[in-house]
């Protein structure tokens, strides 16, 4: 019994030991980009598996990325068009969630159809349509291109009226019966049970919309105004040779949303986790 | 006297609920009213209208330059261009061979991970975190690095297959025959985690005494992951599957960052054309037009995959 429970112990170490290498292996282009974005160029590419943690910390690329002033402002204009995104989009989706998931109005379920079939049209059909629109919208070659269309989002509609409509209808009724508005009932009632889904919705929608690229590609065309996803292949072309330079541009890209994707995991997990299983 | 006073005081309770009821419904209809017109009224400018007008644009004469006003009804001539446009036939070719290549590993390196992590070990939590974290890598930034480390010339990956022993090391993005597929692997490493998480879910929903049975049976390992498991995850593949299909058509953006289309045309795909003729050529009625083919592609190749379900999903 002894000799078979240590056995059982030592299957489970090393198969612990080869899924942490397998996760190792799964982050390397991380790795790698981090550690060469600490080394000059020349080490970084002379011998790249050789010293994946650098002998001595180069900071250079950061120092000279730092005092760059075109990367500081795409990362300004990124967080602008993220928050506000985030914010106008929270809000609007919110409050149509709710009537799709507890009110009764005439052509609910037409209405729901109807945007939920807008989700199997691909963004780059309608690509040359929305760029000719915003052009006459006046809208073209400012954020708003990018933050007004975001607002009104099928995908997390659908969502948070799934999260919604298992809040106990009991609690909102009692609240209208004892003469509780249903603006009450949304904003003291539904929102602050729905924090774990709106959690969802701000780390998705930052990570979805900080990577974005044909949008400002498209539409945004003044270097000043320009987000920093976009920025980076500018950056990455006026770097040119020095590759050590480009790869800290991109560490700062990619280490911001990974960051808050650690502090907020279970959200995200949740998040795809329900909108699989119940697609 | 008391009794047809109690009725009476009965009734009128009644009716003021009844009041109470409607003027309840007329606050819900006004409420829902309050609630959704904001979001409808967007979504029908900045989600419904672009299709149709995609719509429209593409039976115009838009191609080049002119203001609105002077735009033409050319019906069907832009359709009937892109058949002798052999750039643009092949572009659809290579978008559905990315998608042959990249759907089926996609959804099978998602199922292996998956099946991988479902069992208790050390370290567990972090093991996985790690195996989630490409799928937030923002993809133009890692593509730098995926570009500098498939380099054919001095790359990291070349230089150790050399070192190896092979030869003649694969171009990469830079060869005809290898730019999609390498861009396809690119592409599964990062959207691998979406998956995975999805199967994770589905994973626990099977009952284990369905496992504990057959291994009293004698079923072997490999056994309970094809009889038991892939049939009891069918569903959650065939969603699986569908969703990663119509998302495969859409790769503007990590085509754009690894190979722009080349070498040559070689990987110009369906979406890159696309672009290329709206934004570098202004052809706006010939880029919508060949938007268009594109998503009735996707939604025949949606509907044979939904007629097929019958095949090998289990409900």
């Amino acid at each position: 019994m002894g000799a078979l429970l240590a056995r059982k112990n030592l299957s489970t170490t090393l198969y612990s030991i080869l899924m942490f290498i397998i996760a190792l292996t799964m982050i390397s282009p991380f790795i790698f980009m981090i550690s060469a974005s600490l080394k000059t160029t020349a080490d970084a590419f002379d011998d790249p598996l050789a010293h994946i943690i650098p002998k001595t910390i180069y900071w250079e690329n950061y120092k000279t990325l730092f005092s760059s002033p075109d990367y500081f402002i795409w990362i300004g204009n990124s967080f602008k068009v993220v928050v506000l995104s985030i914010l106008l989009r929270g809000f609007m989706v919110t409050m149509a969630a709710y009537a799709f998931a507890r009110l009764n109005f005439k052509g609910k379920s037409l209405l729901l159809f109807f945007s939920m079939s807008t989700l199997a049209i691909p963004s780059d059909t309608t690509v040359v349509a929305r760029y000719l629109m915003y052009k006459y919208l006046h809208m073209l070659d400012t954020h708003w291109a990018i933050i007004i269309p975001a607002i009104f989002d099928v995908f997390f509609l659908f969502l948070l009226r799934q999260f919604f409509m298992g809040i106990p209808k009991e609690i909102t009724e009692a609240a209208i019966m004892d003469g509780c508005s249903h603006y009450r009932v949304y904003f003291r009632i539904i929102l602050p049970l729905a924090v774990p889904a709106l959690l969802t919705m701000v780390i998705f929608s930052f990570v979805f919309i900080w990577n974005d690229f044909a949008g400002p590609y498209i539409f945004i065309s003044s270097q000043e105004k320009q987000l920093v996803t976009v920025g980076i292949q500018y950056f990455s072309s006026i770097a040119g040779a020095n590759y050590s330079l480009q790869m800290a541009g991109a560490s700062i890209v990619v280490l911001l949303p990974i960051i808050l994707f650690t502090f907020a995991q279970k959200y995200f997990v949740q998040g795809i986790a329900s909108s699989g299983v119940k697609g | 006297m008391s009794i047809p006073r109690q009725i009476d005081a009965d009734l009128s309770i009644e009716k003021k609920d009844k009041r109470r009821r409607l003027s309840l419904d007329k606050q819900e209809a006004r409420a829902a009213f309050v609630f959704v017109l904001p979001f409808f009224i967007g979504f029908v400018i900045f989600g419904l209208a672009p299709f149709f007008y995609a719509l429209y644009i593409s039976f115009m004469d838009f191609n080049s330059f002119k203001s609105l006003d002077s735009l033409k009804w050319t019906g069907l001539s832009n359709y009937k261009a892109i058949f002798h446009d052999s750039v643009a036939l092949s572009s659809y070719f290579k978008s559905f061979y990315y998608t042959v290549i990249y759907v089926p590993l996609l959804t099978a390196a998602g199922f292996t991970a998956a099946v991988m992590l479902n069992k208790t070990f050390h370290w567990k939590a972090f093991s996985r975190s790690l195996f989630l974290m490409p799928y937030v890598a923002n993809i133009v930034a890692i593509s730098i690095v995926f570009t500098m480390l498939f380099d054919p010339f001095g790359g990291i990956v070349n230089t150790v297959l050399m070192k190896m022993g092979v030869e003649n090391p694969p171009l990469w993005f830079a060869g005809s025959g290898t730019a999609i597929l390498t861009t396809a692997l690119v592409a599964v490493w990062a959207n691998f985690p979406f998956q995975m998480i999805v199967y994770l879910a589905a994973l626990q929903g099977v009952p284990s005494d369905l496992y504990e049975a057959a291994e009293i049976d004698g079923a072997s390992r490999w056994q309970r992951l094809t009889r038991i498991t892939l049939p009891l995850v069918s569903p959650t593949t065939f969603f699986l599957v569908i969703t990663a299909t119509i998302g495969s058509f859409q790769n503007f953006t990590i085509f754009n960052a690894l190979t722009r289309g080349g070498p040559g045309i070689a990987s110009r795909v369906s979406s890159l054309n696309i672009y290329e003729e709206a934004f570098s050529l202004n052809h706006y009625s010939y880029s919508a037009a060949q938007a268009i083919v594109l998503f009735v592609i996707i939604l025949l190749i949606s509907a044979i995959q939904w007629g097929g379900q019958k095949k090998w999903v289990h409900y």
